[in-house]
């Protein structure tokens, strides 16, 4: 079959490879028909995130057509159209049955190198290097799903292919952010980044009963669509001090419920800008954490931070006094997907949540090194490339 | 001990531009962090109980030749100690081995301990390979880190 691979830093190619084969019980084989390119690919591309091999096929947000079932698979059925949760979870673990699906203890079959660098290893992810499970990626013709009566879910007639793929990662992410944050009718909510992840965090919060919904970004067609398409409010933090103004939108309390969804490249400008740049450079932190460091300082007393944005190792000048006396809840996961799936489809039958903004880009995988150059650039407006095998 | 040895092993085991982070992550990691134990002595460490979680009640374990097979496997070489967890975290399940242990040793108690757990919690143990996958090109940083990989499930600090 054909699927785009990482060859190197920041190189993707598209090679001959071979088809997947049901090699557990629980396992499934889809046919791919969407799958998209992710933020958390980005880190991945750019070698932060230094565990993949040359031939990995990338990819880990997608749905498709279910073409074979394993023995142990009772929900699903050759035929079925589902979108699948980028995580792989068992389903049956103590972190399954706490619905921290992510967490799962037997999604990763090589979690000695996550063990390693923090302590305990999470689960594994599609597409996503070799210390997340060496997992072949969605980005191709066919993709093997193990534990699939856990992880694919049937998308609901009338939910077009384009709206359910989110659902697989950037919807779920996004959710879960706002969901574990404890948002509540209410609250004020700001978001930093206005990717798929950021928007669909800020959706999430709307539908959660937020009474007001900031999202933070300086690309303005990304600004448009979470005017347009999300219906929060925005701040352009290339021409806004965003402390100032959140403050001044909040009577001065700052937002109840930050969401951060922008991750270890975080851009900022000035001193701060290139301060954390040589530090990455020299490898005295491996991550830049500006937008963490501004949403807890932006955060009410007692409020909550979430940290969707993907970090692997290690920030300088993290706020924890601001955290500590500030009485903050400081949060954080990989997507719990599993858990929020079912209530999103719904929420996608019904229009309640649209995504379609999002694919601004659809291309055959064939172009799948031109989608990605595309979406790193942040070039001709492009939020997402959807690849189509 | 075997993991601190398995994380220098990664250090040639990257990408150019991550191969300089890996190389650098000696300096930044914390003491004691991915080191089953940092501080003991070779000889404790080697005796420590390693264990794992289960979600199942203690009998669910089995004992003797009902062990789960990768558990059976190791026979008459391990101590075993079955115990219910806290709260309803299920049973401890732990192990060491009674005569000297060597990494390899340490390396096959890991996996076994882990693929007992996915064996009574799944009924099956999760396989990943073979994975598709396009041209291998042959850099030593690739060749390190398939060894790493190859290694990964009987690595980590358990
Ligand atoms: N937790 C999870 O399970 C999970 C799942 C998916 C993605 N992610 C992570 O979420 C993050 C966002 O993903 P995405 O797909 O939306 O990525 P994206 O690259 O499309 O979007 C990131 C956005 O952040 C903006 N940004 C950069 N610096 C900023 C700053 N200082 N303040 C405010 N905005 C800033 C960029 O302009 C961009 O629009 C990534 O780090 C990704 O790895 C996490
Ligand atoms: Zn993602
Ligand atoms: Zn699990």
């Amino acid at each position: 079959m054909r699927a785009a691979t990482w060859t190197g830093v920041n190189e993707v190619s598209v090679e001959t490879v071979p088809d997947p084969q049901i090699l557990n019980d629980h396992d499934v084989i889809l046919r791919v028909r969407r799958t998209t390119t992710c933020g958390s690919d980005l880190h991945l591309l750019g070698g932060y995130i230094p565990f993949m091999r040359a031939g990995d096929v990338l990819g880990h947000e997608f749905m498709g057509e279910v073409v074979e079932v394993g023995r142990g698979v009772r929900e699903r059925k050759v035929g079925d159209r589902v979108v699948v949760n980028s995580f792989i979870a068992c389903g049956h673990c103590w972190y399954c049955r706490q619905e921290l699906y992510s967490l799962c203890d037997n999604g990763n079959p090589n979690p000695g190198i996550t063990e390693a660098l923090w302590g305990q290893s999470p689960g594994g992810c599609f597409g996503y290097s070799h210390a997340m499970g060496g997992w072949a990626g969605s980005h191709a013709e066919y993709i093997r799903v193990p534990y699939a009566d856990v992880g694919a879910f049937v998308v609901p007639e009338g939910v077009s292919d384009e709206r359910a793929l989110f659902a697989s990662d950037a919807v779920s992410t996004g959710w879960m952010g706002a969901d574990l944050a404890g948002t509540k009718p209410g609250d004020v909510v700001a978001v930093w980044g206005a990717g798929g992840v950021g928007q669909m965090a800020a959706r999430a919060a709307m539908l959660l009963g937020a009474e007001r919904v900031y999202v933070i970004d300086r690309l303005p067609e990304r600004l448009a669509q979470v005017r347009e398409h999300v219906g929060a409010e925005v701040v352009d933090y290339s021409s806004t001090d965003v402390l100032a103004e959140l403050r001044e939108v909040t009577g001065g309390r700052g937002p109840d419920v930050c969401i951060e969804a922008v991750g270890m490249e975080a851009h900022s400008s000035g001193i701060q800008g290139a301060y954390d740049q040589v530090k990455q450079q020299l490898r005295l932190q491996t991550d830049r954490p500006s937008a963490v460091r501004e949403a807890i300082l932006a955060c009410r007393k007692g409020g909550s931070v979430f940290v969707l944005g993907v970090f692997a190792l290690m920030v300088d000048k993290f706020p924890l006094g601001a955290m500590m006396n500030k009485g903050l809840t400081v949060r954080g996961a990989q997507v719990h997907g599993q858990r929020y799936m079912p209530r999103i489809l719904d929420h996608m039958a019904r229009g309640e949540l649209t995504t379609e903004h999002l694919a601004t880009h659809v291309m055959p995988l064939e172009d799948a090194a031109r989608g990605y150059q595309l979406f790193k650039d942040k070039a001709d407006g492009c939020v997402r490339s959807v690849f189509v095998p | 001990m075997a993991v601190p040895r398995f994380l220098d092993s990664l250090r040639g085991a990257a990408t150019e531009a991550g191969g300089a982070l890996l190389g650098r992550l000696q300096h930044v990691r914390l003491p004691g962090v991915g080191q089953s134990s940092a501080a003991d002595d070779p000889e404790t460490a080697a005796r420590r109980w390693r264990a794992v979680t289960v979600l199942c009640s203690p009998e669910q374990v089995g004992a003797g030749a009902d062990l789960p097979a990768p558990l059976a496997a190791l026979g008459d070489r391990l101590d075993l100690r079955i115990t219910p967890a806290p709260g309803d975290r299920g049973t401890e399940l732990a192990a060491r081995y009674r005569d000297r242990a060597s990494d390899d040793d340490l390396r096959a108690l890991r996996s076994a301990l882990r693929a007992a757990k996915q064996l009574i919690e799944v009924g099956e143990v999760l396989r990943v390979d073979p994975a598709p996958h396009g041209v291998r090109k042959p850099t030593p940083q690739g060749a390190a880190l398939e060894g790493a990989t190859a290694r990964a499930g009987g690595e980590g600090v358990l």
